[in-house]
């Protein structure tokens, strides 16, 4: 049987999907976490703790399990183990773009230097250190402007400053954001911010799989909610696009430029881009597949999941189709509408009862204490929608969200 | 058979299981055995775990099958989403 390193996060939502796809193909798991998990002395074959931060250390643990138990293909989920997966891909010679690629995803700064260099349409960016004097700072920036961190995701410390004192503000509240327990942020990631020009314009999401560094698009969602800031919180995701035909293609082939700039060319990637006037500007390349709960809206051939796609190409296995249903679909990632104590929630079942409705995922529970963006980084759940047509997709997910009520003290 | 199956299962439930997911907060509830099929229910820290996953099918489904290898399969029957303190909460990334 085939053996499958599965990097897993003990935070991420990718999980269930993952280890689903893995049991449909009936490959071997092991999974490693960056905590231990309470059953690792009992199968240390295949429940490791690895430091995800330390791609190194982490190559080498996994080379001394591979060389007693062979590894036929290595997995990150998501964007915090995505560079320690290249790394035992790397020094196990097992399929995965390059470990250096797959680094300059991960950090913004280094992406756009990529991009920039290669001539890929990307904004203005100037990297600026957290020691600096954010007032003196903010001269040598066009206003409006983006700050955010170099390193993390899904819009966090994302913040738009209009002027200087935004700016001022933004600056501190990333630098606070960075200092705090609960974030992982090393070396560069923890000592510089990203400060680049906002570009005005809709914003899509491009689902793809590199072979042999070819792109081939999965998905393109459009994001019909507006991200205009001060804080970029991403709520609707819709597929197929409603952009022109040229269009989309255009996205297509900025989002191939931007991997072949990277050097990425193995394995998922899912890139964020603006579409202005004169075309699309990448915002994300990043070397992972879609987070949350989202990879549920999509269906390839006949019902393959998107987990078990990643699986396949990374164990090289054939893969009969990589078109995605026809239906359209989409999903809303519920946002976190004020800090607080979750204490109630209601309406689950109203909007379930939705027509185009598949299903209402509640991911945090009563109790939590949730914090919403530009300081948090999880959702309240996630509703999913199939339909006839795109516009009936949003329309559906609008009202199933409409009916839920979240009790926050 | 199904009784001597269910009492063996339990037995491991208890002796090497619970114990284990007791450093989380959690426990692991035994609701039936069927057709060598294994049910089961997460409670406590387990309970909407963003590890949940991981633990049964690598660490409780591993052990059980090693130890009873006439277990096909086991399956988890927790509503999940009704965990009220999970040990770990997953996030976007």
């Amino acid at each position: 049987m085939h053996r499958v390193l599965l990097l897993l996060p003990t935070t991420t939502y990718r999980t269930h999907d993952f280890l689903d796809a893995a049991r449909t193909l009936g490959v071997d798991i092991v999974c490693a976490s960056e905590k231990p998990s309470t059953f690792e002395s009992h199968a240390p074959d295949n429940l490791l703790t690895l430091d995800f931060d330390d791609p190194d250390a982490a190559a080498a643990k996994v080379a001394a399990l591979a060389d007693r138990r062979p590894l036929a293909a290595v997995v990150g989920v998501d964007d915090l183990t995505a560079v320690a997966a290249a790394a035992i891909a790397e020094r196990l010679g097992l399929k995965a773009s390059g470990r250096a690629a797959v680094a300059a995803a991960r950090d913004k700064y280094q992406m756009r230097q990529c991009l920039a260099a290669a001539g890929v349409p990307v904004p203005r960016y100037r990297r600026i250190a957290l020691k600096d004097d954010p007032f003196l700072a903010a001269r040598g920036v066009a206003f409006p402007c983006v700050l955010k961190p170099l390193a993390l995701s899904a819009s966090r410390g994302v913040i738009r400053a209009n002027n200087v004192d935004q700016f001022i503000a933004a600056f501190r509240r990333i630098g606070a954001l960075l200092a705090r327990d609960d974030v992982e942020a090393r070396g560069d990631a923890a000592q510089f911010l990203l400060a680049e020009e906002y570009l005005p314009g809709i914003e899509v999401a491009l689902e793809g799989l590199l072979m042999g560094g070819a792109l081939h698009t999965l998905a393109l969602f459009d994001k019909p909610d507006p991200l205009e800031g001060p804080f970029f919180e991403e709520t609707l995701y819709i597929t197929p696009s409603r952009l022109p035909a040229d269009i989309q293609a255009s996205i297509e082939r900025v989002t191939a430029a931007a991997c072949s700039a990277l050097g990425l060319a193995e394995g998922p990637v899912h890139a964020e881009l603006r579409v202005k006037d004169d075309g699309p500007w990448v915002l994300e390349v990043a070397a992972r597949s879609i987070g949350g709960l989202c990879s549920r809206t999509l269906r390839f051939g006949t019902g393959m999941t998107l987990e078990e796609i990643i699986l396949r190409h990374a164990l090289g296995w054939p893969i009969a189709s990589l078109a995605r249903e026809r239906r359209p679909a989409g999903v809303m990632m519920i946002p976190i509408p004020r800090a607080g104590r979750l204490t109630r929630i209601d309406g689950v079942a109203a909007a379930q009862a939705v027509a185009g409705i598949e299903d209402v995922t509640i991911t945090a529970h009563v109790g939590q204490d949730v914090v919403p963006l530009p300081e948090g980084w999880q959702y309240l759940g996630f509703i999913f929608a199939r339909a006839e047509n795109p516009a009936a997709v949003e329309a559906s997910l609008r009202d199933a969200h409409a009916r839920l009520a979240f009790t926050i003290a | 058979m199904s009784e001597d199956l269910k009492g063996r299962v339990q037995e491991l439930i208890d002796t090497m299981i619970n114990p284990a997911v007791a450093g989380h907060g959690g426990f692991v509830e035994l609701i039936d055995v069927q057709d060598n099929r294994v049910y089961l229910q997460m409670g406590g820290g387990c309970q909407g775990c963003g590890a949940a996953d991981v633990t049964l099918k690598s660490g409780i489904e591993r052990l059980i099958k090693e130890e009873i290898p006439e277990v096909a399969e086991v399956l988890d029957t927790t509503d999940h989403s009704s965990g009220s303190n999970p040990y770990y909460s997953a996030g976007k990334a």
